[in-house]
Protein backbone atom coordinates (compact mmCIF):
# COMPACT_ATOMS: atom_id res chain seq x y z
CA UNK A 1 0.00 0.00 0.00
CA UNK A 2 2.13 2.79 -1.18
CA UNK A 3 2.15 6.64 -1.55
CA UNK A 4 2.55 6.18 -5.55
CA UNK A 5 0.00 3.84 -6.13
CA UNK A 6 -2.84 5.65 -4.18
CA UNK A 7 -2.11 8.81 -6.37
CA UNK A 8 -2.37 6.50 -9.15
CA UNK A 9 -5.84 5.43 -8.08
CA UNK A 10 -6.58 9.10 -6.84
CA UNK A 11 -5.40 10.26 -10.62
CA UNK A 12 -7.93 7.58 -12.08
CA UNK A 13 -10.77 8.53 -9.94
CA UNK A 14 -10.54 11.96 -10.85
CA UNK A 15 -9.56 11.77 -14.24
CA UNK A 16 -12.11 9.12 -15.50
CA UNK A 17 -14.78 9.37 -12.69
CA UNK A 18 -13.49 5.68 -12.37
CA UNK A 19 -15.71 4.59 -9.20
CA UNK A 20 -13.47 1.27 -9.65
CA UNK A 21 -10.38 3.24 -8.45
CA UNK A 22 -12.14 4.78 -5.84
CA UNK A 23 -13.59 1.65 -4.35
CA UNK A 24 -9.59 0.22 -4.39
CA UNK A 25 -9.27 3.11 -2.42
CA UNK A 26 -12.33 2.68 0.33
CA UNK A 27 -11.01 -1.22 0.29
CA UNK A 28 -7.39 0.18 1.17
CA UNK A 29 -8.16 2.74 3.60
CA UNK A 30 -11.71 1.83 5.60
CA UNK A 31 -10.33 -0.07 8.42
CA UNK A 32 -8.25 3.09 9.45
CA UNK A 33 -11.16 5.67 9.22
CA UNK A 34 -13.37 3.31 10.87
CA UNK A 35 -11.07 2.51 13.63
CA UNK A 36 -10.46 6.48 13.98
CA UNK A 37 -14.28 7.12 14.29
CA UNK A 38 -15.03 4.18 16.24
CA UNK A 39 -12.67 5.56 18.37
CA UNK A 40 -13.62 9.15 18.57
CA UNK A 41 -17.37 8.53 18.83
CA UNK A 42 -17.67 5.66 20.95
CA UNK A 43 -20.34 3.79 19.00
CA UNK A 44 -19.49 1.31 16.23
CA UNK A 45 -22.77 2.06 14.34
CA UNK A 46 -22.77 5.55 14.05
CA UNK A 47 -19.00 5.26 13.41
CA UNK A 48 -19.56 2.98 10.38
CA UNK A 49 -22.23 5.62 9.32
CA UNK A 50 -20.00 8.66 9.49
CA UNK A 51 -16.88 6.57 7.68
CA UNK A 52 -19.90 6.37 4.74
CA UNK A 53 -20.25 9.77 4.71
CA UNK A 54 -16.80 10.63 5.01
CA UNK A 55 -16.02 8.78 1.74
CA UNK A 56 -18.79 10.16 -0.06
CA UNK A 57 -17.52 13.63 0.88
CA UNK A 58 -14.50 12.42 0.15
CA UNK A 59 -15.13 11.48 -3.62
CA UNK A 60 -16.87 15.04 -4.31
CA UNK A 61 -13.82 16.89 -2.37
CA UNK A 62 -11.15 13.85 -3.99
CA UNK A 63 -9.98 16.98 -6.79
CA UNK A 64 -8.91 18.61 -4.32
CA UNK A 65 -6.45 15.88 -2.99
CA UNK A 66 -2.97 17.51 -4.23
CA UNK A 67 -0.97 14.39 -3.53
CA UNK A 68 1.63 16.14 -1.25
CA UNK A 69 0.25 14.73 2.14
CA UNK A 70 -0.11 11.28 2.63
CA UNK A 71 -3.75 9.87 1.64
CA UNK A 72 -4.72 8.90 4.67
CA UNK A 73 -3.80 11.97 6.24
CA UNK A 74 -5.83 13.62 4.15
CA UNK A 75 -9.33 11.03 4.29
CA UNK A 76 -9.12 11.54 8.16
CA UNK A 77 -9.08 15.24 7.69
CA UNK A 78 -12.52 14.63 5.92
CA UNK A 79 -13.27 12.08 8.44
CA UNK A 80 -12.58 14.68 11.59
CA UNK A 81 -14.97 17.30 9.69
CA UNK A 82 -17.43 14.62 9.04
CA UNK A 83 -17.43 13.81 13.01
CA UNK A 84 -17.62 17.53 14.07
CA UNK A 85 -20.27 18.66 11.72
CA UNK A 86 -22.20 15.53 13.01
CA UNK A 87 -21.67 16.41 16.28
CA UNK A 88 -22.84 19.84 15.94
CA UNK A 89 -26.02 18.43 14.25
CA UNK A 90 -26.52 16.71 16.96
CA UNK A 91 -26.11 19.67 19.68
CA UNK A 92 -28.39 21.43 17.30
CA UNK A 93 -31.12 19.13 16.80
CA UNK A 94 -30.60 18.59 21.00
CA UNK A 95 -31.00 22.60 21.46
CA UNK A 96 -33.88 22.51 19.34
CA UNK A 97 -35.76 19.46 21.31
CA UNK A 98 -34.54 21.25 24.64
CA UNK A 99 -36.44 25.03 23.02
CA UNK A 100 -39.37 22.94 22.17
CA UNK A 101 -39.43 21.37 25.68
CA UNK A 102 -38.70 17.75 25.15
CA UNK A 103 -36.32 15.73 26.92
CA UNK A 104 -34.55 13.87 24.66
CA UNK A 105 -34.28 9.77 26.21
CA UNK A 106 -31.75 9.07 28.31
CA UNK A 107 -31.01 6.62 25.61
CA UNK A 108 -30.18 8.54 22.96
CA UNK A 109 -28.35 11.49 25.13
CA UNK A 110 -25.63 9.21 25.75
CA UNK A 111 -24.05 5.44 24.66
CA UNK A 112 -22.72 4.91 27.50
CA UNK A 113 -21.36 1.31 27.31
CA UNK A 114 -21.97 -0.78 30.69
CA UNK A 115 -18.91 -0.59 33.09
CA UNK A 116 -18.05 -4.56 32.30
CA UNK A 117 -17.54 -3.77 28.71
CA UNK A 118 -16.01 -0.49 28.95
CA UNK A 119 -12.06 -0.96 28.19
CA UNK A 120 -8.89 0.55 29.16
CA UNK A 121 -8.82 2.35 26.21
CA UNK A 122 -12.25 3.95 26.39
CA UNK A 123 -11.58 4.62 30.14
CA UNK A 124 -8.27 6.66 28.48
CA UNK A 125 -10.28 8.56 25.80
CA UNK A 126 -13.16 9.76 28.24
CA UNK A 127 -10.52 11.80 30.13
CA UNK A 128 -9.32 13.56 26.76
CA UNK A 129 -11.98 15.98 24.93
CA UNK A 130 -12.64 15.65 21.69
CA UNK A 131 -10.06 17.35 19.54
CA UNK A 132 -7.30 16.03 21.87
CA UNK A 133 -8.87 12.21 21.01
CA UNK A 134 -8.67 12.73 17.38
CA UNK A 135 -5.04 14.02 17.75
CA UNK A 136 -3.87 11.29 19.97
CA UNK A 137 -5.55 8.69 17.68
CA UNK A 138 -4.13 9.98 15.06
CA UNK A 139 -0.77 9.44 16.02
CA UNK A 140 -1.14 6.27 18.46
CA UNK A 141 -4.10 4.54 16.43
CA UNK A 142 -2.84 5.59 12.99
CA UNK A 143 0.52 6.09 12.80
CA UNK A 144 0.49 9.67 11.50
CA UNK A 145 3.42 11.99 11.88
CA UNK A 146 2.82 15.47 13.76
CA UNK A 147 3.12 17.03 10.37
CA UNK A 148 0.54 14.59 8.88
CA UNK A 149 -2.13 15.52 11.49
CA UNK A 150 -1.30 19.12 11.40
CA UNK A 151 -2.44 18.58 8.20
CA UNK A 152 -5.58 17.06 8.75
CA UNK A 153 -6.25 19.37 11.41
CA UNK A 154 -5.23 22.08 10.20
CA UNK A 155 -3.09 23.13 13.33
CA UNK A 156 0.61 23.99 13.16
CA UNK A 157 3.46 21.15 14.15
CA UNK A 158 3.72 22.75 17.50
CA UNK A 159 0.08 23.03 18.26
CA UNK A 160 -0.36 19.26 17.91
CA UNK A 161 2.64 18.40 19.67
CA UNK A 162 1.14 20.41 22.64
CA UNK A 163 -2.02 18.88 22.33
CA UNK A 164 -0.40 15.59 22.69
CA UNK A 165 1.85 16.67 25.86
CA UNK A 166 -1.43 17.69 27.51
CA UNK A 167 -3.59 14.31 26.73
CA UNK A 168 -0.54 12.45 27.32
CA UNK A 169 -0.36 14.18 30.40
CA UNK A 170 -4.47 14.42 31.32
CA UNK A 171 -3.70 10.02 30.97
CA UNK A 172 -0.36 9.90 33.36
CA UNK A 173 -2.60 11.95 36.02
CA UNK A 174 -5.59 10.07 35.56
CA UNK A 175 -4.57 6.51 35.30
CA UNK A 176 -1.27 6.72 37.49
CA UNK A 177 0.81 5.42 34.04
CA UNK A 178 4.59 5.49 35.56
CA UNK A 179 3.10 2.32 38.06
CA UNK A 180 1.41 0.25 34.85
CA UNK A 181 5.00 1.15 33.13
CA UNK A 182 7.39 -0.46 36.35
CA UNK A 183 4.65 -3.06 37.76
CA UNK B 1 25.57 12.77 34.07
CA UNK B 2 23.29 15.49 32.34
CA UNK B 3 23.36 13.11 29.62
CA UNK B 4 22.46 10.18 30.98
CA UNK B 5 19.43 11.92 32.38
CA UNK B 6 18.56 13.11 28.93
CA UNK B 7 18.54 9.44 27.55
CA UNK B 8 16.87 8.24 30.29
CA UNK B 9 14.01 10.69 30.05
CA UNK B 10 13.90 10.05 26.18
CA UNK B 11 14.01 5.86 26.90
CA UNK B 12 11.08 6.75 29.09
CA UNK B 13 9.31 8.81 26.67
CA UNK B 14 10.12 6.31 24.37
CA UNK B 15 7.99 3.53 26.63
CA UNK B 16 5.65 5.64 27.28
CA UNK B 17 4.63 6.34 23.56
CA UNK B 18 5.24 2.17 23.25
CA UNK B 19 2.68 1.51 25.85
CA UNK B 20 -0.26 4.63 24.49
CA UNK B 21 0.41 2.98 20.89
CA UNK B 22 -0.29 -1.06 22.39
CA UNK B 23 -3.43 0.61 23.63
CA UNK B 24 -4.73 2.53 21.23
CA UNK B 25 -3.90 -0.33 18.36
CA UNK B 26 -6.72 -2.04 17.36
CA UNK B 27 -7.57 -5.05 14.65
CA UNK B 28 -7.89 -3.96 11.43
CA UNK B 29 -12.00 -4.25 10.41
CA UNK B 30 -12.76 -6.35 7.64
CA UNK B 31 -14.13 -5.19 4.45
CA UNK B 32 -17.29 -6.98 4.37
CA UNK B 33 -18.95 -5.35 1.69
CA UNK B 34 -18.10 -1.49 3.51
CA UNK B 35 -16.37 -0.22 0.04
CA UNK B 36 -18.74 -2.31 -2.43
CA UNK B 37 -21.82 0.31 -0.53
CA UNK B 38 -19.73 3.24 -0.65
CA UNK B 39 -19.28 2.45 -4.71
CA UNK B 40 -22.71 1.92 -5.11
CA UNK B 41 -23.99 4.91 -3.35
CA UNK B 42 -21.40 6.87 -5.56
CA UNK B 43 -22.18 5.54 -8.65
CA UNK B 44 -26.02 6.33 -7.93
CA UNK B 45 -24.77 9.58 -7.12
CA UNK B 46 -23.19 9.58 -10.39
CA UNK B 47 -26.20 9.02 -12.27
CA UNK B 48 -28.40 11.43 -10.38
CA UNK B 49 -26.29 14.43 -11.59
CA UNK B 50 -26.17 12.86 -14.80
CA UNK B 51 -29.38 12.58 -15.66
CA UNK B 52 -30.78 16.25 -13.23
CA UNK B 53 -29.88 18.35 -15.88
CA UNK B 54 -31.71 16.85 -18.90
CA UNK B 55 -34.31 16.09 -16.55
CA UNK B 56 -34.83 19.29 -15.63
CA UNK B 57 -34.94 20.84 -18.79
CA UNK B 58 -37.56 18.63 -19.98
CA UNK B 59 -39.61 19.12 -17.03
CA UNK B 60 -38.88 23.34 -17.93
CA UNK B 61 -39.79 22.47 -21.38
CA UNK B 62 -42.85 20.95 -20.85
CA UNK B 63 -43.84 24.14 -18.58
CA UNK B 64 -42.53 26.45 -20.76
CA UNK B 65 -44.89 24.77 -23.71
CA UNK B 66 -47.99 26.18 -22.82
CA UNK B 67 -47.06 30.26 -22.61
CA UNK B 68 -44.64 29.24 -25.34
CA UNK B 69 -47.31 28.69 -27.51
CA UNK B 70 -49.71 31.77 -26.49
CA UNK B 71 -46.86 33.92 -27.17
CA UNK B 72 -46.17 32.96 -30.65
CA UNK B 73 -49.99 33.20 -31.79
CA UNK B 74 -49.16 36.67 -29.98
CA UNK B 75 -46.42 37.40 -32.45
CA UNK B 76 -48.09 36.00 -34.80
CA UNK B 77 -51.66 38.11 -34.55
CA UNK B 78 -49.23 40.98 -34.38
CA UNK B 79 -47.03 40.53 -37.21
CA UNK B 80 -50.59 40.46 -39.16
CA UNK B 81 -50.99 44.39 -37.90
CA UNK B 82 -47.46 45.23 -39.29
CA UNK B 83 -48.06 46.74 -43.04
CA UNK B 84 -46.85 45.00 -45.86
CA UNK B 85 -43.78 48.43 -46.49
CA UNK B 86 -42.54 47.87 -43.03
CA UNK B 87 -42.20 44.27 -43.41
CA UNK B 88 -40.65 44.67 -46.69
CA UNK B 89 -38.37 47.19 -44.71
CA UNK B 90 -37.55 44.51 -42.14
CA UNK B 91 -36.47 42.30 -44.42
CA UNK B 92 -33.71 44.28 -46.87
CA UNK B 93 -32.43 45.18 -43.29
CA UNK B 94 -32.20 41.38 -41.91
CA UNK B 95 -28.33 40.39 -42.77
CA UNK B 96 -28.10 38.30 -45.50
CA UNK B 97 -28.52 34.23 -45.39
CA UNK B 98 -24.11 33.39 -46.03
CA UNK B 99 -23.72 36.01 -42.95
CA UNK B 100 -26.03 33.99 -41.15
CA UNK B 101 -24.60 30.51 -41.92
CA UNK B 102 -21.01 32.00 -41.72
CA UNK B 103 -21.71 33.27 -38.28
CA UNK B 104 -23.49 29.48 -37.51
CA UNK B 105 -20.41 28.21 -38.50
CA UNK B 106 -17.96 30.32 -36.50
CA UNK B 107 -20.25 29.96 -33.45
CA UNK B 108 -19.75 25.97 -33.79
CA UNK B 109 -16.48 26.05 -33.84
CA UNK B 110 -15.87 28.48 -31.29
CA UNK B 111 -18.09 25.88 -29.26
CA UNK B 112 -16.09 23.01 -30.13
CA UNK B 113 -12.97 25.00 -29.60
CA UNK B 114 -13.99 26.07 -25.92
CA UNK B 115 -15.01 22.16 -25.16
CA UNK B 116 -11.76 20.99 -26.42
CA UNK B 117 -10.20 23.16 -24.06
CA UNK B 118 -11.95 22.80 -21.15
CA UNK B 119 -11.24 18.60 -21.75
Amino acid sequence: MTQAEDNDLVARAVSSQDTAAFGELVRRHQSHVRNFLRKLCGDYALADDLAQDCFIHAWDKLQTYSGRGSFIGWVLKVAYTTFLQSKRKSKRYAEILESAGHVADQESRSKVLPSDEITDLEKFLAVLDDEERAIMVMSYACGLSHREIGMATEMPVGTVKSIIFRGKEKIRNSFDIKDHQHG
Amino acid sequence: MTSKIINMAERLKDAEDRLLESLFESAPIADDGFSEQIVRRVNRQLWVRRLTLPIAAVIGGLIAFKPLVGLLSVIENLSGMISVDTAGLAASSMPQIQFIVLGAVLLGAALLGARMLED
